[in-house]
């Protein structure tokens, strides 16, 4: 394979007709500044109908240009047609890299088709570079549980294929460009070979209580959680800060709370105000989830790694501390 | 006994002195929380003031302040307990030995590790690992103090293979209600020399004296273990299979018993239903779990395959096996949350410890569930099979609390006769402190009774030594 | 009856993995291992469609010989037959030759209509072989099962947990299947079994067993992207402790603090 053949950077708008995720407008924003980096163009990959004013929102993020994908198959989101249209597209165009919004679907689909092209395909990336002496962009994560910082290249095949979770790059729109080239593409899939079908969809009831990513303010427990017996106390301490609960990994995984108050990488990012851990010990891929003005971390390990993101730390016991704060607020208020 | 004094200002400034202004409390600065142990049912008292001890020296010199002046004095772990043991009911002082939580050092030749008072138990288990070795005492209560387990001579899940926590005790540095600190025990296996003081402190719940250095005995770390859940349909066959499971020679490590509704509440609890509330389409009435360590895997199997022909002989659903790292962390994780799982879904909660002879068990248990029926209170029990110590909680949510105590005062009351029937013995592993002491004069007859008292008076003529508890009638009434 | 593939993978107990701080490589030697225990959670999903529809499973695996450990305890717990792949030519694949090797030894045990695996693994993470082993196996996809409602005439019908809500979908088989735990927590081996798995017989299959198998597309040589450089997380400067004695008057000052910030 000759890696020069290939040229441009990709992004995946995933969207429900009506409105686009918003994690393929924060791609778009982030891989502007690579392919400044690289000296190539961007652009945003549309499959099915979007309506316009979305579509001029994937404009404002600086793109040099946007594929619209037409034909049958796109009315509802499935592997086959989706995989298939990424295939079709990438062999005739032969982009550089291909990035796409690490949803469920995105998650789903994005490695089938580096299946289909023979590619390499990363996934959760922290951070990205671009590489002058190779040509290869670096894909930056945390593995091993965080422990480490992984640099993963992929340095023969093309297209570098990489899903981003939701909430890792910002939304920075730059502007629309003046020139924006526009190409329409029809590739249809058979509706009939569609092999896992859409029947029905059951939203679920909306609970305020769930919905974290933009809270003013977080209380988040960790795994020094002794048991969900000692859970009340964060959430009135959630309560009276006008904020929410959150945890970590290890409370989701121990079954003390859902997986939709999960902060980090591989849960919900968050962005908010005022940050508060309790017993969190401080893993890259819980902070890498956490975007705060104000970071307060709580534990009983002075050594705690979470104490080198915070603005402001107190050793101690967990729940101690927890009540002491809820009581001197009451005070206050009172 | 003569009346006790309150802690004047002057008092205050001594106390205060020995430890420094901020290990002193006082008034609103006291932990709410040194008011009542885990049974706040049997009343809320808070103390005058406290102070977090450090030092044996530290602890002499406010034994000699507090015995001068007759303040009473009653000493503090974590606060785990649940016969209101730790509970100042006179008020006075509440000494906490909370901040003594070192490890002063292992004798690797000897097995033996010096510690203090303060240690928490999983802190203790976890460090001995680290050394290859095992403190074979393992009571539910994970966050207790290895003073407070000393305390109450604390029993757990291994007492069937190891013993209590009794038997692991080899010295203890002990600081007397004068303030003079004696020496008790000796790094040794053996001792045939006078009575022992040492044992007469342990288990005596801080009315002895205060303990502030512990020599505990170890073990190696067994090199494997496994653990069989062996489920059956009802209470009663699950019970009747235990003395065959003790008699066959297998040297269990543990041997417990949990019925279907403390499976269930311990599921929702902990979100990971490792133990099955059916078994081959047949629904779990009540399961033992066996837990055998061994030097390899075929031992262990052996002893499995002989634990399987029992089980089926006694009519056992099936035999399912824990032998996987995340099993047995899921397996001990449910059975470590039995009663937080319970305090999790009640409001008001009291319980009972008693030990009954083993083929006693299923006739206590079944009579306990009829009497709870009878009253009206829910029943939750599990508990150790294999030594017959049962805990039993009375629980409810829908009642006003002056009418469970009535209740529970008529059950306790029965429940505690059945188990003299039985030959049994009041506590296992909890202890007295006050909320028992009425059964226990009673199980033991006026003259134990008495002679207890008597040494009691030895040890702390003044009975400022938490006062109140064990044999202590004088706050009665 | 359902010919069903369950992929497991043995791992290290990532807690327990440490770096060395001279070298930044990472220390595997003495780490416990377990079975990924999400792959658990697949193999409870095969043996509950075994049990309600009739089935024979077949656990495959790729790894180090220990990994037979793995298969032994996917055998106690419902495996019928179990496929150890395992060889140095093998080492240090990522997805894309991982999937390409794991169907391959697949094949040699004919179709299947159903394969299961775990949603990610403790160590790599990715969340990519399910994907890439479905459309290796030329399968339909159903990711983040919540419950599998119905097979019949060559069809599964399931429910699936996304981000907002619940969708039913129905899909063919052959189908590859990832689960979420809530129906299918893992279960405890009969002891019977349990002993039978510790004698049962294991195929392995070296690179030279695999009919077809090439050998440009194992191992590193067929893996896509490559780890050229890991090294520890950069940690910024501590914040400010407040040390102040007291439990009490460290809340006070912090609260102080927040309150002077506009945060609180």
């Amino acid at each position: 394979m000759q890696k020069s053949g290939y040229k441009n950077m990709w992004v995946y708008i995933e969207h429900d007709g009506q409105t686009a995720t918003p994690v393929g407008l924060e791609l778009c924003c982030e891989i502007r500044k690579l392919c400044d980096a690289a000296g190539d163009r961007l652009y945003a990959v549309i499959l099915g109908d979007l309506c316009e004013t979305e579509v001029e929102k994937v404009k404002g993020c600086g793109i040099d240009g946007l594929i619209f994908v037409s034909g049958t198959g796109y009315e509802f989101f499935n592997t086959d047609a989706w995989a298939n249209a990424f295939a079709v597209l990438s062999r005739k165009y032969k982009p550089s890299a291909i990035f796409v919004g690490g949803t469920i679907n995105g998650r789903d689909f994005a490695p089938r088709f580096a299946v289909q092209l023979d590619t390499g395909c990363t996934s959760d990336a922290m951070e990205l570079a671009y590489d002058p002496e190779t040509g290869d962009i670096q894909f930056i994560e945390p593995a091993v549980g965080g422990k480490i910082m992984a640099v993963i290249t992929v340095p023969v095949m093309r297209p570098q294929i990489g899903t981003i979770r939701p909430g890792t790059f910002r939304y920075a729109p730059t502007g629309a460009k003046e020139n924006i080239e526009v190409i329409h593409e029809e590739i249809s899939y058979d509706p009939d070979a569609i092999r896992c079908r859409h029947i029905d969809f059951l939203p679920d009831e909306a609970d305020p209580e769930m919905d974290i990513a933009h809270a003013d303010c977080i209380v988040c427990v960790g795994n020094g959680l002794k048991d969900s017996e000692h859970l009340e106390r964060y959430r009135m301490l959630a309560k009276l800060l006008n904020g929410k609960l959150g945890c970590t990994r290890p409370l989701y995984d121990r079954g003390i709370l859902p997986y939709k108050l999960q902060i980090g990488q591989s849960g919900v990012m968050v962005k908010t105000k005022l940050y508060i851990s309790f017993g969190v010990s401080g893993a890259v891929n819980h902070t890498a989830g956490v975007d705060a003005e104000v970071f307060v971390a709580v534990d009983r390990n002075p050594d705690a790694q979470i104490f080198r993101y915070c603005d402001y730390g107190i050793v101690g016991d967990m729940d101690e501390i927890c009540d002491e704060m809820i009581e001197q607020l009451q005070a206050g208020k009172a | 006994m003569a009346a006790y004094n309150k802690i004047t200002p002057e008092i205050a400034a001594q106390l205060m002195a020995v430890v420094g202004e901020k290990r002193f409390f006082e008034g609103a600065e006291i932990d709410p929380n040194y008011g009542h142990d885990e049974m706040p049912i049997y009343g809320r008292h808070l103390p005058e003031a406290a102070v977090d001890v450090e030092t044996t020296e530290e602890v002499s010199e406010i034994m000699k302040i507090c015995s001068a002046n007759r303040i009473p004095v009653t000493c503090r772990g974590a606060g785990t307990g649940l016969v209101g043991g730790c509970v100042p009911l006179a008020g006075g002082l509440v000494l906490c030995t909370r901040r003594m939580n070192r490890i002063l050092g292992y004798d690797m030749d000897n097995l033996v590790v010096r510690l203090q008072p303060g240690v928490l138990l999983k802190d203790l288990a976890a460090d001995a690992l680290s050394h290859g070795l095992m403190y074979p005492p393992d009571p539910g209560e994970k966050t207790a103090t290895v003073g407070g387990n000393i305390s109450t001579n604390a029993g757990g899940m291994r007492a069937v293979k190891y013993g209590v926590t009794r038997d692991y005790v080899l010295a203890l540095t002990v600081v007397l209600a004068d303030g003079r600190v004696i020496e008790l025990g000796k790094s040794v296996c053996k001792t045939s020399s006078g009575y022992s003081l040492l044992h007469l402190m342990i288990g005596s719940e801080g009315t002895l004296g205060i303990i502030t250095e512990m020599t505990l005995k170890l073990i190696p770390n067994p090199i494997c273990d496994v653990s069989c859940l062996v489920p059956f349909r009802d209470v009663e066959s699950c019970i009747r299979c235990v003395p065959k499971i003790k008699m066959a020679n297998l040297d269990p490590q543990s041997i417990e018993f949990m019925d279907a509704d403390i499976v269930t509440s311990s599921a929702a609890f902990t979100g990971n239903p490792i133990f099955p509330e059916t078994v081959n389409n047949e629904d779990v009435g009540a399961s033992v779990l066996v837990t055998f360590v061994g030097s390899d895997e075929d031992e262990l199997d052996q002893k499995m395959i002989r634990l399987g022909k029992i089980a089926e002989e006694a009519g056992a659903l099936d035999v399912l096996v824990v032998a996987t790292t995340s099993n047995k962390k899921a397996a001990w994780s449910a059975r470590s949350s039995f009663l937080t799982a319970i305090e999790a879904d009640t409001k008001l909660i009291d319980e009972m410890d008693v030990v009954v002879p083993v083929d006693k068990i299923p006739a206590f248990l079944i009579y306990i569930r009829r009497l709870g029926e009878e009253i009206g209170i829910r029943i939750r029990n599990f508990g150790h099979a294999g030594d017959g110590n049962l805990h039993i909680y009375c629980c409810s949510n829908a009642l006003e609390e002056g009418e469970f105590k009535r209740r529970v005062k008529i059950i306790m009351d029965k429940a505690y006769s059945k188990c003299a029937e039985l030959e049994g013995q009041v506590s296992g592993e909890h202890s007295i402190g006050h909320a028992k002491m009425v059964y226990l004069k009673e199980s033991v007859g006026e003259d134990v009774f008495q002679l207890m008292g008597e040494i009691k008076k030895v040890f702390d003529p003044d009975g400022i030594l938490n006062p109140g508890k064990v044999c202590d009638e004088s706050l009665v009434g | 009856m359902l010919k069903i593939l369950v992929c497991v993978k043995q791992v290290p107990d990532v807690d327990l993995v440490k770096m060395d701080p001279e070298t930044g490589n990472l220390i595997r030697t003495g780490v416990p291992t377990l079975t990924n225990p999400l792959d658990l959670n697949a193999l409870e999903a095969a043996v509950q469609v075994k049990e309600r529809y009739g089935g024979v499973i077949t656990l495959i695996t790729m790894g180090p010989p220990t990994a037979e450990s793995t298969l032994r305890e996917g055998l106690a717990v419902g495996g019928d037959n179990a496929i150890l792949i395992t060889g140095r030519p093998f080492g240090g694949a990522d997805t894309l030759s991982t999937s390409y090797t794991i169907v391959k030894a697949a094949e040699m045990k004919g179709s299947f209509d159903l394969i299961f695996c775990g949603k990610e693994s403790l160590d790599g993470a990715t969340g990519q072989m399910a994907s890439q082993l479905a459309e290796r196996f030329d399968a339909a996809l159903i990711s983040c099962c919540f419950s599998i409602d119905k097979i019949s005439g060559g069809k599964i019908r399931a429910t699936r947990t996304l981000e907002t809500g619940r969708e039913i979908v129905e899909a063919t088989l052959p189908c590859l299947i990832t689960v979420e735990k809530d129906n299918f927590y893992g279960r405890l081996p009969s002891l019977k079994a349990y002993l039978a798995s510790k004698t049962a017989e294991i195929t392995m299959y070296s690179e030279n067993d695999i009919d077809g198998l090439d050998h440009e597309k194992i191992g590193v040589p067929g893996s896509g992207t490559i780890v050229p450089r890991i090294y520890p997380p950069e940690l910024p400067e501590p914040g400010q402790i407040i040390r102040t004695g007291s439990s009490r008057s460290d809340v006070g000052t912090l609260l102080a603090l927040l309150t002077e910030k506009g945060s609180i």
